[in-house]
């Protein structure tokens, strides 16, 4: 008389009578229909750049004169120390900017860190 | 170090890295294909094509992804889905191909015999209780997870897989132990 096998013995076979299905460039036919990543064009990027210097270059004109003439002035008054201080406190801020902005667009730091800004 | 299926989630919502959705891919592939060779009872061709459409779905979709199930179930569903309108739009489901059952690789610890017995039995069960047999006993999920995927009570997940699993063990009854 035959005896049914149990759960454990079917759920088994089931699983080795599933080979595992060689990729066989399925992965590369998935890829090819992917659509584009969507990405501003360079064109866009550099006209974006290059109005944004102009608007800044424009400010800067209107805000010439004697206001910036004035700050450099009263700069150049303060003590050698004081001066570095400043230059230095700038230095960490732009530095840390760049670190944060250079993390955030390097995937393999980002994962590795586990930081989320 | 191997980055997770969550990390490589959260480069394609990040960066839209396609080579990252690439290796999600060449992970699930097999699984994927596999499911759907045994809901379209073997048809190769036909399960391929529904599993390229799979993949180009959860990469579209990729930001409805809440990550409160595992990828894997996630993408099951969206297969579980493809095939559910295939079938629709075709009205028929394709039969047994007994040559595209023995073309596949043998595996080395099952009977060649015993496994075609059982490949065979699966394919002639209902739609729905071969579904649930597979998504379960043959990928592991939880009965909850299946019920996900299928968008189905639990309830009938049980059911789904009791009355596969004793259907299967009486076509396999000659191969039990004696």
């Amino acid at each position: 008389m035959n005896v049914m096998i149990d759960d454990e013995t079917l759920d088994r076979q089931l699983r080795e009578a599933t080979p595992y299905i060689d990729d066989e460039g399925f992965t590369a036919r998935v890829m090819a229909r992917l659509p584009a990543a969507p990405r501003e064009p360079r064109w866009l990027r550099a006209m974006i750049l290059l109005g944004l210097a102009l608007l800044g270059s424009g400010i800067a004109y209107l805000l010439g004169g004697g206001f910036i003439r004035e700050g450099v002035t009263q700069l150049s008054d303060f003590p050698i120390w004081l001066l570095l201080v400043f230059a230095f406190g700038c230095g960490l801020v732009v530095g840390a900017f760049a670190v944060i902005v250079a993390v955030r667009k390097t995937p393999e730091v980002r994962d590795v860190a586990r930081l989320r800004f | 170090m191997e980055l997770t299926d969550a990390d490589l989630i959260a480069r394609v919502l990040a960066d839209d890295d396609q080579h990252a959705f690439g290796e999600l891919v060449r992970r699930h592939q097999s699984s994927v294909r596999g499911l759907l060779r045994q809901l379209t009872r073997t048809d190769v061709a036909l399960a391929d094509d529904l599993a390229q459409e799979t993949f180009l779905r959860a990469y579209k979709n990729i930001r409805s992804f809440r990550g409160e199930a595992r990828f894997s179930t996630w993408v099951y569903r969206i297969a579980y889905n493809c095939f559910r309108e295939d079938a629709r739009k075709r009205k028929e489901l394709v039969g047994v191909d007994d040559e595209l059952l023995q073309a596949e690789h043998d595996p080395q610890t099952v009977d060649p015999g015993l496994r075609h017995d059982l490949m065979h039995a699966l394919s002639l069960l209902p739609l729905h209780e071969r579904t649930a047999v597979v998504l379960c006993c043959q990928n592991g999920l939880s009965h909850d997870e299946a019920a996900r995927v299928l968008n189905i009570p639990l309830g009938t997940v049980k059911t789904n897989v009791l009355r596969g699993r004793e259907k299967l063990k009486r076509s396999l009854a000659a191969w039990g132990p004696n």
